[in-house]
C-alpha cells in the first residue's frame, strides 16, 4: 500500500510496477506471529498486575522484587517489543488508509515511527540497565 | 491499476454491508489504536521507576483515582477483544474453509470477549464500591508482614554490633 500515485480522477493508484519487496509479506507474517504471542503474553501480564496483585498494592519496590529476577525482566522485553511493534505496524496501516496526500503521509509517519520507537527504546534500555543492588535505579 | 477507494469514514463504515466483518474490523482497529496509546504511556512512565522511584509512586498515587480503574477495565477489555479477534482472522488466514463461518466467529470473538470481561469487570470495579476486597489484598497483607513482623515474635533489642579497631591504612 505504499507510495500511491495521485491520478487524473483524483484518487490514488498503486504504482504499476511491482516493488520488489517481500517487506509486506513479513509484516503480515510478523502480525501472525506477535499477535498469538501476545495473546498469552499481555492477558498474562493484566491479570497478574490487575487481577492477582492488584494496582492498589503496586509500587516501585514491587517493581524491584520483581524486576530483580532477569527471567521478568527478559519477558518484559519481549512483551514490551512485541507489543510495540505490533501497535506500530497496524497504526501503518491506518496511517496508509486514511493519510492520502503523500506530503502529509510521510511527516505523519515519521512523527509515528519517532515516538513509538522511541518509548520502544527506552523501556527496553529501563529493564536492561536495572540494577536491583543500586539503590534508586 | 487498481483504484484505492476513499474511506469515507465511520458512519459510512458502520453501514457498510459488511456487517459483523465490518463492525468487528472497525473494533479491531479502534482497540488497537486505543491500546498502542496506553501502551506509550504506560512504558515510558513504568520505565521512570529505575532512576526516579518516588516519581514512579507519584505516578501510582495520580492511577488510584476511581476513573482510572474504569479506563484500566477497558484496556482490559480491549487486549480481550483484540486477542480473540486477532486469534480469528489468523484461523481464517490459515483455514480457509472457516471463511464460511466468519459472520458467526466475528460475533462469537465479540461474545467470548464480553462474557469474559464480566468477572474481571467485578474484581476490578466491586472494590470501588466497597462490594469485596482490592485484588490481591491478602497477598499484599502477607507481604507487609513478612517485612514487619508481628509484635509476638519481638525477642528484645537487636545486640549492638562489637566495635571494631579502626582500620589504619598501611603505606607503601
Amino acid at each position: 500500500m505504499s507510495s500511491l500515485v495521485r491520478n487524473r480522477r483524483g484518487g490514488y493508484d498503486r504504482p504499476a510496477r511491482d516493488q520488489r519487496s517481500n517487506f509486506e509479506l513479513y509484516a503480515w507474517f510478523f502480525m501472525r506471529i506477535s499477535g498469538l504471542a501476545l495473546i498469552f503474553m499481555a492477558l498474562y501480564h493484566l491479570t497478574w498486575w490487575n487481577l492477582i496483585v492488584g494496582v492498589e498494592h503496586l509500587d516501585a519496590d514491587l517493581v524491584r522484587e520483581r524486576w530483580t529476577n532477569p527471567f521478568w525482566r527478559l519477558f518484559n522485553v519481549a512483551l514490551v517489543s512485541f507489543a510495540m511493534l505490533h501497535g506500530l505496524n497496524g497504526l501503518r496501516y491506518s496511517i496508509e488508509d486514511y493519510v492520502r496526500r503523500p506530503g502529509v503521509r510521510l511527516a505523519v509517519k515519521t512523527v509515528a515511527y519517532a515516538v513509538v520507537l522511541l518509548s520502544l527504546a527506552w523501556g527496553i534500555f529501563a529493564l536492561l540497565a536495572f540494577n536491583p543492588a543500586v539503590p534508586g535505579r | 491499476m487498481a483504484t484505492v477507494h476513499r474511506v469515507r469514514g465511520l458512519w459510512t463504515a458502520l453501514r457498510y454491508r459488511g456487517r459483523e466483518g465490518m463492525w468487528t474490523w472497525v473494533l479491531h482497529r479502534a482497540t488497537g489504536i486505543g491500546i498502542l496509546l496506553f501502551l506509550i504511556i504506560h512504558v515510558v512512565d513504568t520505565a521512570i521507576v529505575i532512576y526516579w522511584p518516588g516519581l514512579y509512586d507519584h505516578a501510582l498515587a495520580l492511577y488510584r483515582n476511581p476513573l482510572f480503574r474504569f479506563a484500566e477495565l477497558l484496556i482490559f477489555f480491549s487486549v480481550l477483544f483484540h486477542g480473540l479477534n486477532g486469534l480469528r482472522i489468523i484461523v481464517q488466514d490459515f483455514w480457509p474453509a472457516a471463511m464460511r463461518h466468519q459472520r458467526r466467529f466475528a460475533l462469537g470473538a465479540l461474545g467470548a470477549a464480553v462474557v469474559l470481561i464480566l468477572p474481571v469487570a467485578w474484581i476490578m470495579l466491586a472494590p470501588l464500591f466497597g462490594l469485596r476486597a482490592e485484588p490481591g489484598s491478602a497477598r499484599h497483607e502477607a507481604r507487609v508482614n513478612a517485612r514487619h513482623p508481628s509484635i509476638s515474635d519481638y525477642r528484645g533489642p537487636a545486640q549492638a554490633a562489637p566495635p571494631v579497631a579502626p582500620v589504619t591504612e598501611a603505606r607503601p
